[in-house]
């Protein structure tokens, strides 16, 4: 009857407490001390259960401190409390075969005599308990005090789902953030996108927020240029932390320009030192030689290469080496192709584990008729064509593409420019022969030579052709042809002698007639001459590979 | 860097600072610096860390330069080669002609 007067100042103080706790440790402290004593027991305490099923005890008020006391799932009275999620009154505890109290017993000389628990509930079920132990004066604890702990149980349990629901939702974008950052560092490693017709394309398209796929790619001083794509066995942070060792092993390595089958034992080997059990790599590394038009790669495992040509015939060309990770000194071979008039194709196999409606997978046929399809259109174009017939099927995995573009059949017009003869203007023409010469195949000291030599040429143009700075014109043009590099001038000046233009002695130091030196000296072969029309023909090649 | 051609006094030297990409739009103005340079000094230095490129006619000022230096009697240094201002003048035969510093000092 006492705690019937007492239950609504009660409730309205238990519910304000817990409705504005910061500190929910703290105030569920107060909180039992409040309800044992406003029940007339010797200890209160509240129980939680523990993502593995087990109930803790979170706070207590009483002669015996049992916080932190566990109970396995469904033990004691208060293990039935939450398995049933019903109230349970017992009168002796000791006479009730679930009471799980006796090696407190034995160690504080507590004796449990009488007990009431009320389970903590919400929508998905209890998840933990109130329990009043020992009501004064040797009383039982009986149905009215049952309904008032269930009362005060309900803002309890309120409370305490709603702190650990926030915790949930602190905790998942803890790990949202953290994922965001894998997949920051993850994007930051990939190349960036080279403009300006440059022969490789390629693009990655995680599933999930970290990506087991790679791709990469770089120039080489000599002109070539290296790639490489990684699909790595497994997900989750184990694997986007192999696939970045990999990738990086993948680049140290390749800057070093070891013929691609050397460059991925040289990695394997390093990877089997230290990767974790049961993962491995799929790659694939070589080497495009925009020069002479080749392709030259090893693979490990990677989906069969596809090449494409421009009359949309198609050749696979399947990997002859094993994946990376798992044994010491594997063996890749070297395989090789030509790319003129045609373009080579790298996936991972998640882009031909795509499905369609039916759940049939797209494989390496599915892409090869899909490009066979696009195979007119540019490059660019051809890769957002793929992509969007990617998205239209299911994508369960991360997919990766890379496109190697050959160049036409036979000599490919790299630059044509038409400027000025005047000084001015060849600040211009040596970007733009800079430009032209960067996708060539040229290496990096004879790209710096050649635009030297074109300047070269030029200024003797205006110079002496022209006899100084005039509104009349110079066209350039630069032509590559099977390792070889031709540039033409041609001007409308009066024809002048070639037997004039002769590289002169440098021991003789003077500060002029530098230039035709320089460009003797450059090239592989030069020559100028009267054109048909009228004016002059410089011309001048030289060889850039082979 | 952009292209810049400015003198100044540093130390005995007078420093003839260049920069940017030295072709024949603009090597006049490199002969005109450097020989009123030696006009002014009897120590001329050429500094050519901000040279992102040249070609003879910006070689050919130095050479003239050079050789007026040496037949007054006078000093001439280039100091702080960039790699591209090396590469011609290796090319030319003219690195181991001119006196090369790495710096003033």
């Amino acid at each position: 009857m006492s705690a019937g007067r007492q239950l609504l100042p009660l409730l309205a103080d238990l519910s304000q407490r817990l409705a504005l706790s910061l500190d929910l440790e703290e105030t569920l402290r107060q909180v039992v001390a409040l309800i044992a004593d406003s029940m007339h027991a010797e200890t209160a305490s509240v129980f939680l259960r523990e993502p593995n099923g087990e109930l803790v005890c979170r706070a207590c008020s009483g002669p015996v401190d049992i916080r932190g006391l566990r109970l396995p799932r469904g033990h004691g009275i208060v293990g039935r409390t939450v398995e049933t999620g019903l109230c349970q009154i017992v009168r002796d505890a000791r006479l009730d075969p679930d009471f799980a109290g006796r090696p407190i017993e034995s160690s504080t000389g507590f004796v449990t005599r009488t007990m009431l628990c009320a389970p903590l509930l919400t929508a998905e079920g209890p998840f933990g308990a109130l329990q009043v132990l020992n009501k004064a004066d040797g009383a039982l604890f009986d149905d009215e005090d049952c309904d008032v702990l269930r009362l005060l149980a309900a803002p309890t349990a309120l409370a305490l789902n709603r702190a650990r629901l926030a915790e949930n939702v602190l905790e998942q974008n803890r790990i949202r953030r953290e994922l965001g950052m894998a997949r920051r560092l993850q994007r930051s490693l990939l190349p960036p996108r080279r403009r300006g017709g440059y022969p490789v394309l390629a693009l990655n398209l995680p599933a999930r927020e970290i990506s087991g796929d790679f791709y990469d790619f770089f120039d080489l001083a000599d002109g070539r240029i290296a790639f490489a794509l990684g699909d790595v066995a497994g997900k989750g942070l184990d694997a986007a932390f192999l696939m970045v060792r990999c990738a990086s092993l993948l680049r140290w390595a390749g800057k070093e320009g070891l013929p691609p089958g050397a460059w991925l034992a040289r990695v394997n080997d390093e990877l089997r030192e230290a990767i974790p059990p049961g993962m491995f790599v799929c790659a694939v590394a070589g080497y495009f030689d925009p020069a002479l038009q080749q392709v030259v790669w090893a693979s490990a495992g990677f989906p069969p290469l596809l090449r494409i040509d421009a009359a949309g015939c198609s050749t696979q060309f399947p990997a002859e080496g094993p994946p990376l990770g798992i044994l010491h000194g594997m063996n890749f071979p070297e395989q090789r192709t030509d790319l003129a008039g045609a373009a080579l194709y790298l996936f991972s196999d998640g882009v031909t584990d795509v499905r369609d409606r039916a759940g049939r997978t797209l494989e390496v046929a599915g892409i090869e008729s899909a490009l066979i399809d696009l195979h007119e259109r540019p490059p660019e174009a051809r890769l957002r064509g793929l992509v969007r017939q990617l998205r239209r099927l299911r994508v369960t995995d991360d997919t990766t593409l890379m496109l190697i573009q050959g160049a036409s059949c036979g000599a490919q017009r790299l630059l044509e420019h038409r400027f000025p003869a005047r000084p001015e203007a060849l600040a211009q023409m040596r970007h733009r022969v800079a430009d032209a010469l960067a996708i060539s195949g040229a290496g990096s000291d004879d790209r710096q030579a050649l635009v030297l030599a074109v300047d070269e040429a030029a200024s003797n143009i205006i110079r002496h052709a022209y006899r100084g700075p005039c509104d009349a014109d110079i066209v350039l043009r630069i032509e590559r042809d099977a390792g070889e590099l031709r540039f033409e001038l041609l001007d409308d000046a009066p024809c002048i002698d070639p037997d004039c233009v002769k590289p002169r002695d440098l021991a003789d130091c003077r500060p002029g007639g530098l230039g035709v030196t320089i460009i003797d000296s450059l090239m592989d072969e030069w020559c100028i001459g009267p054109r048909p029309c009228g004016g002059n023909r410089l011309w001048m090649r030289k060889r850039i590979r082979g | 860097m952009h292209k810049h051609c400015t003198t100044e006094t540093e130390g005995e030297y007078r420093v003839v600072r260049l920069g940017g990409e030295v072709d024949l739009s603009w090597s006049q103005e490199v002969r005109r610096a450097v020989l009123d340079a030696l006009a002014a000094s009897s120590k001329v230095a050429v500094n050519l860390a901000g040279v992102s490129y040249i070609d003879s006619s910006g070689i050919a000022a130095l050479v003239e330069g050079f050789q007026q230096a040496r037949s007054r009697g006078q000093s001439f240094v280039l100091v702080e080669c960039s790699a591209p201002v090396l590469a011609v003048l290796k090319l030319a035969r003219l690195d181991k002609v001119f006196a090369l510093r790495d710096r003033l000092e």
